[in-house]
């Protein structure tokens, strides 16, 4: 009967369960989600690619001639080298991370994408 | 003309099969909601208002599964065990009071021949968990029968002190004369079926029968689609029929002012659910051997002390 | 007496990784054991020679999930061996908090599953909600709950910056109060009691001649500990007591582990006072000189040991761990031998199983039709001679 004073403390209050998607918990500032690219910075110098350690970051040339990084959300395992290692500070996390979706060319990205909220 | 028409539909729609199956569910619900609570979480949610259609919504969902009967079983028996699983208990439920007079004619010995269908039931346990030929399921059905030792006598003795004190061996007759609760007058043996009550529906502390983890499903295991929908559905009508039950012979059935003695009925076996509920809140799950050892060091004597107790007052007072 | 029988897993609701146990039963009692290990075999160690030193910290973290501080750790420490170099002492500081949120972390998570092998669900569900609170501080600190990313070699890559201290130490106090609490639970319980205690047996001869690690050898009394033996990072500089308990059984591993968790969190809150102010990492160059290292830490589980062999590439010549899981395998059997079914999952779950940190070798099963078991050196024979015929090592 250990516990008793405990349950009977809790049963009345608000249950600890979150009802996700009504309700959401706000990630911390350090919170490694999806990322947000300023190809302004970017000088193409492909220490991202090489550093990543999922192979989830590609060098490709665009039209203008410049080359940029492509990032493959569906292998990164966010861990934030890439955001590290820039020397330009191009790169960085951001907060969100309802990353999942029916369609898997969503999880490329490529060109400069505004972080969604 | 009418009167066999007005029997047909009290036993079965109300308060026969159709109310009781219905109960059954409705306090599954009300079970998942008090024990979620107790651990500080939500329980069912979105299947209907706060959930209450859910357990609808997993016998329906059973249902439409697949039904797979192992090679090796031994097909009479395994099919024919959910059968007698909601039969036995539903069958049981009839003869107790609910409304302030049972479904079918109450007689004098009522009250044994629904103890005697509560050890029907875990037979029914035992047939199906050997039916299986399956390890875990023999083991499954080892430890119900085993658990049978250990909780039937006192719970038998403490319902038999309250038959003692009524003066009568039938249910109707005994929640009509309790002019005050036996739970009151004899809280020995109230507790003691609560406890048996709680090892005869299988539930934590005593759901050994049905260890999740440790013999996947006990004797649940093989069964699968509509077969295991009744089982699980056979659980909830145990449920009504232990609570209803407990509400007839220790807290005087359907007596009350003001409502209407059904209402009365409800609530009272309401709080039994709960209580039930908490009880699986509280405890972690004994083992097969400290349950029975500690059934027959401490429940049987509590339950003669509670005879006897009850035995020694009437002498002294009638 | 005839015996027959009982398989449990590799798919079994009592067990969260596949394993695989058979046991000999009679009647309901246990007579004896054989695991059958290699269902989650992932290939790290190979994984490790086909990506650089630095790409390498972010798999070996992916070993465990729970533990998978004390991995980077031990890896970051043998690779910082191998460059002759130590991080920074502010690092150190840092990774020292850093493990010992996770042991707490870990240590929670395992009371509760004790309660839930128990069938004691109420238990289960208040210690992982409060469980949340490390959660929180973890991501606080290093931005992820659970793979933290946080060690690399050469120091740190988050620092604790002042502002964070009082979150920090307030999570410690609402931590150390609710530990109290379930600690006092698991004293007081008697179903708790009835079910861990004189269970999983394993008296202290017996753990040493097995060499039992971590809580499993603290609890039958034996003073081992990587954190005393050989201090790392800060750990030679903050005072903390080494736990044992003599009743060798399910429920001193559970008391060891509930004060293990008192005793990290005053270790967080003694780092935080004395943590010096510096530099959190080193510029290191791309490979090391070419040797080889070893290097100790204190898992959750036990003592877990990291090997690392350079030949001056940018990749590793070689990569081993031995996991404390694995340690405890033999242990294990042992103490199952002569005690219920029931008892079983109390049993394996007192070793605090991590079986996805288990799977590295040392036992090789390969079927083609044909099923034969090759020794690790049987092995090693035949990958010589077929890398010979086909042309040097591919690398």
């Amino acid at each position: 009967m250990a516990m008793i004073r405990e349950i009977w403390r809790n049963f009345p209050k608000r249950p600890a369960t979150l009802k996700y998607p009504f309700e959401r918990l706000e990630p911390s500032e350090r919170y490694r989600g999806k990322h947000h690219f300023d190809p302004k910075l970017c000088v193409g110098c492909g220490l991202c690619a090489r550093d990543c350690p999922a192979k989830a970051i590609e060098m490709v040339t665009f039209s203008d001639g410049k080359r940029r990084p492509v990032f493959y959300l569906d292998r990164c395992i966010f861990c934030a080298v890439c955001e590290r290692i820039c020397p330009r500070n191009a790169i960085k996390l951001t907060k969100f991370y309802e990353l999942a979706t029916y369609d898997k060319s969503e999880l490329v990205l490529k060109e400069a994408l505004e972080p969604e909220k | 003309m009418i009167e066999p028409l007005i029997a047909i539909f009290k036993i079965v729609v109300f308060p026969g099969l159709a109310f009781i199956t219905l109960l059954g569910l409705v306090y599954e619900w009300i079970d998942r909601k008090a024990v979620a609570r107790f651990q500080n979480r939500i329980g069912p949610l979105y299947a209907g208002p706060r959930g209450f259609l859910q357990p609808l919504a997993d016998f329906l969902k059973l249902m439409a599964k697949e039904d797979i009967v192992p090679t090796w079983a031994d097909k009479l028996l395994f099919n024919a065990v959910p059968l007698f699983a909601v039969t036995i208990p539903t069958l049981a439920s009839l003869y107790i009071p609910i409304t302030g007079y049972p479904v079918l004619p109450p007689f004098e010995g009522d009250l044994v021949l629904v103890v005697a269908l509560t050890t029907f039931f875990t037979i029914t346990a035992f047939i199906a968990g050997l039916a299986s030929t399956n390890r875990f399921s023999t083991i499954g059905a080892e430890r119900a029968a085993l658990q049978l030792l250990g909780f039937e006598i006192p719970m038998f003795i403490s319902v038999a002190s309250a038959a003692m004190a009524a003066g009568s061996l039938s249910i109707t007759v005994i929640a009509e004369r309790q002019f005050l609760p036996f739970a009151l007058l004899q809280p020995l043996g109230f507790a003691v079926y609560l406890i048996a009550l709680q090892a005869e529906l299988e539930r934590v502390p005593f759901d050994i029968p049905e260890a999740e983890s440790e013999i996947v499903a006990g004797w649940l295991t093989e069964f699968s689609g509509k077969k295991l929908a009744f089982l699980r559905l056979s659980a909830d009508i145990r449920l009504v029929l232990g609570a209803a039950l407990a509400t007839a012979i220790f807290l005087g059935g359907g007596s009350g002012p003001v409502l209407p003695p059904i209402v009365w009925f409800l609530i009272k076996s309401i709080a039994i659910v709960i209580v039930s509920a908490m009880l699986r809140a509280l405890f972690a799950r004994l083992r097969i051997d400290q349950m029975v050892r500690g059934a027959w060091k401490y429940l049987l004597p509590l339950s003669m002390l509670q005879l006897l107790m009850t035995k020694i007052l009437l002498l002294v007072v009638v | 007496m005839p015996t027959y029988k009982l398989p449990i897993g590799p798919q079994h609701p009592a067990i969260k990784e596949a394993f695989h146990f058979t046991f000999e039963l009679d009647g309901e009692v246990v007579v004896d054991v054989k695991p059958r290990l290699g269902n989650v075999h992932r290939g790290i160690e190979k994984g490790m020679e086909l990506r650089s030193w630095n790409q390498g910290t972010f798999l070996v973290e992916r070993i465990c999930g729970i533990c998978n501080t004390p991995h980077t750790t031990c890896y970051a420490l043998t690779v910082e061996e191998l460059y002759g170099v130590e991080a920074p002492p502010r690092a150190q500081y840092i990774r020292t908090i850093i493990n010992e949120l996770n042991r707490i972390h870990s240590h929670l998570l395992w009371i509760g599953i004790l309660g839930m092998e128990l069938g004691f669900w109420s238990y289960f569900m208040y210690v992982w909600r409060d469980r949340e609170r490390v959660m929180d501080v973890v991501e606080m600190i290093t931005g992820n709950r659970v793979t933290t990313s946080a060690i690399i070699i050469g120091g740190v890559a988050y620092d604790i910056p002042p502002h964070m201290e009082g979150t920090i130490r307030r999570a410690m106090d609402f931590l150390e109060e609710r530990t109290k609490f379930y600690k006092q639970v698991l004293e007081n319980e008697p179903t708790i009691r009835a079910r861990t205690e004189n269970v999983g047996v394993l008296n202290k001869s017996r753990a040493r001649d097995l060499c039992a690690v971590g809580p499993v050898a603290r609890a039958s009394d034996l003073k081992t500990d990587v954190r005393f033996d050989e201090p790392y990072c800060s750990y030679g500089e903050v005072p903390f007591n080494l736990i044992t308990y003599p009743y060798c059984d399910v429920y001193a591993r559970a008391l060891v582990r509930a004060d293990e968790t008192l005793e990290s969190i005053e270790i967080v809150r003694q780092c935080l006072d004395k943590m010096p102010s510096g530099p959190i990492k080193l510029r290191l160059p791309r490979a090391p000189p070419p040797g080889e290292a070893v290097n100790r830490v204190e898992a959750p589980r036990g003592e877990l040991m990291h090997y690392c062999k350079s030949d001056g590439k940018e990749k590793p010549y070689r990569f081993k761990a031995r996991t404390p899981t694995l340690a405890n395998i033999p242990a294990l059997c042992e103490m199952l031998k002569g005690y219920y079914i029931a008892d079983i999952p109390a049993i394996i779950a007192s070793i605090d199983p991590c079986y996805c940190c288990t799977e590295r070798l040392l036992f090789v099963d390969i079927n083609t039709g044909k099923k034969w078991v090759w020794t690790y050196d049987e092995l090693k024979r035949y990958s010589l001679k077929w890398n010979e015929k086909n042309g040097g090592r591919r690398r």
